[in-house]
């Protein structure tokens, strides 16, 4: 069977958006959530001190 | 005597449902099957908290759990979304008629078969497909089978669910669910006026939810039972 690209990490960003007071997160793929604001935030936090985290390491050869 | 005539004869009971009621609970021993007749019901399977997700809806003129014939229990619960009138099939009424008749046999197999394409459709609809997309996905699947029964016209019909439950169904939130049948009727694909819905552009509709009805086998017409969806 040939690779299956759905299984590898999402390279794109989604879209978060304000929807009655809550945060949706469409995409990346097939992603919908929908967040309170609180978790918003902190999922949003965690995103990014991971990611930079991830970067900090690819760019020492770790990751 | 005809296929649905031995079925018809089959029937033990027919009882009335309020709607949002648990028929069967997971786990439980079953020794019927029940026809739908009238309404919508749903399967589902709750989590340890009780968080429900939907794994399938029934419309008029399925069988609801004809596969509780072999297993005998169900891994899942059966729940009324709307009211409801279901017919009650013994499963030694089944064994009865079933075991001289192997074709009808076949045929019921069959509608079984076509449960589990649509599990494969709505594995497919929640791991693949946005709130949009799968939104529309399941308003083109139900608008296929309503029009399989005489239920929808092939655009505009009932469908008695509530904004939550279609959410359950999508595995979306209520908030999600709700801009995504906004956006649907923006661009111009449909239109939900609770109970209605009226599917302006069938085509684009399908594209949008990636709604290939293949799955349903809808031109199978020699392995349906006369006068019965499946």
């Amino acid at each position: 069977m040939s690779h299956n690209p759905s299984t590898d990490p999402f390279d794109q960003a989604g879209v978060a958006s304000v929807e009655d007071g809550l945060v949706l997160l469409d995409g990346p793929d097939g992603i919908a959530i929908a967040l309170t604001a609180e978790a918003a935030v902190a999922t949003g936090r965690s995103l990014v001190e991971a990611g930079e985290e991830a970067l900090r390491l690819r760019s020492a050869g770790q990751g | 005597m005809e296929e649905r005539a031995l079925l018809e004869n089959a029937i033990s009971e027919v009882r009335a449902v309020e709607p949002r009621q648990v028929m069967i609970r997971a786990g439980e021993r079953v020794t019927v099957s029940t026809y739908l007749l009238e309404g919508i019901l749903s399967r589902f399977i709750d989590d340890h908290r009780g968080m429900r997700q939907l794994v399938a809806v029934q419309v008029p003129g399925e069988f609801v759990d004809l596969h509780a014939y072999p297993m005998q229990e169900l891994d899942h619960s059966v729940g009324s979304l709307t009211p409801a009138t279901v017919a009650i099939v013994p499963h030694d009424a089944l064994k009865a008629i079933l075991d001289p008749r192997p074709e009808l046999t076949r045929k019921l197999w069959f509608s079984t078969l076509i449960d589990a394409a649509m599990h494969r459709a709505w594995l497919f609809r929640v791991g693949r497909l946005d709130a949009v997309g799968r939104v529309a996905h399941f308003l083109c699947e139900i608008n296929e089978r309503l029009a399989a029964v005489g239920l929808s016209d092939g655009h505009r019909f009932v469908l008695a669910l509530t904004q939550s439950d279609i959410a359950e169904i999508c595995g979306l939130t209520t908030v999600h669910t709700n801009r995504a049948i906004r956006q649907l009727r923006e661009a111009g694909l449909c239109q939900i006026r609770s109970p209605l819905v009226e599917i302006a552009d069938f085509g684009a509709l399908a594209r949008r939810g990636n709604f290939d009805p293949h799955y349903l086998y809808l031109d199978q017409s020699e392995l349906r039972i006369e006068g019965a969806q499946r």
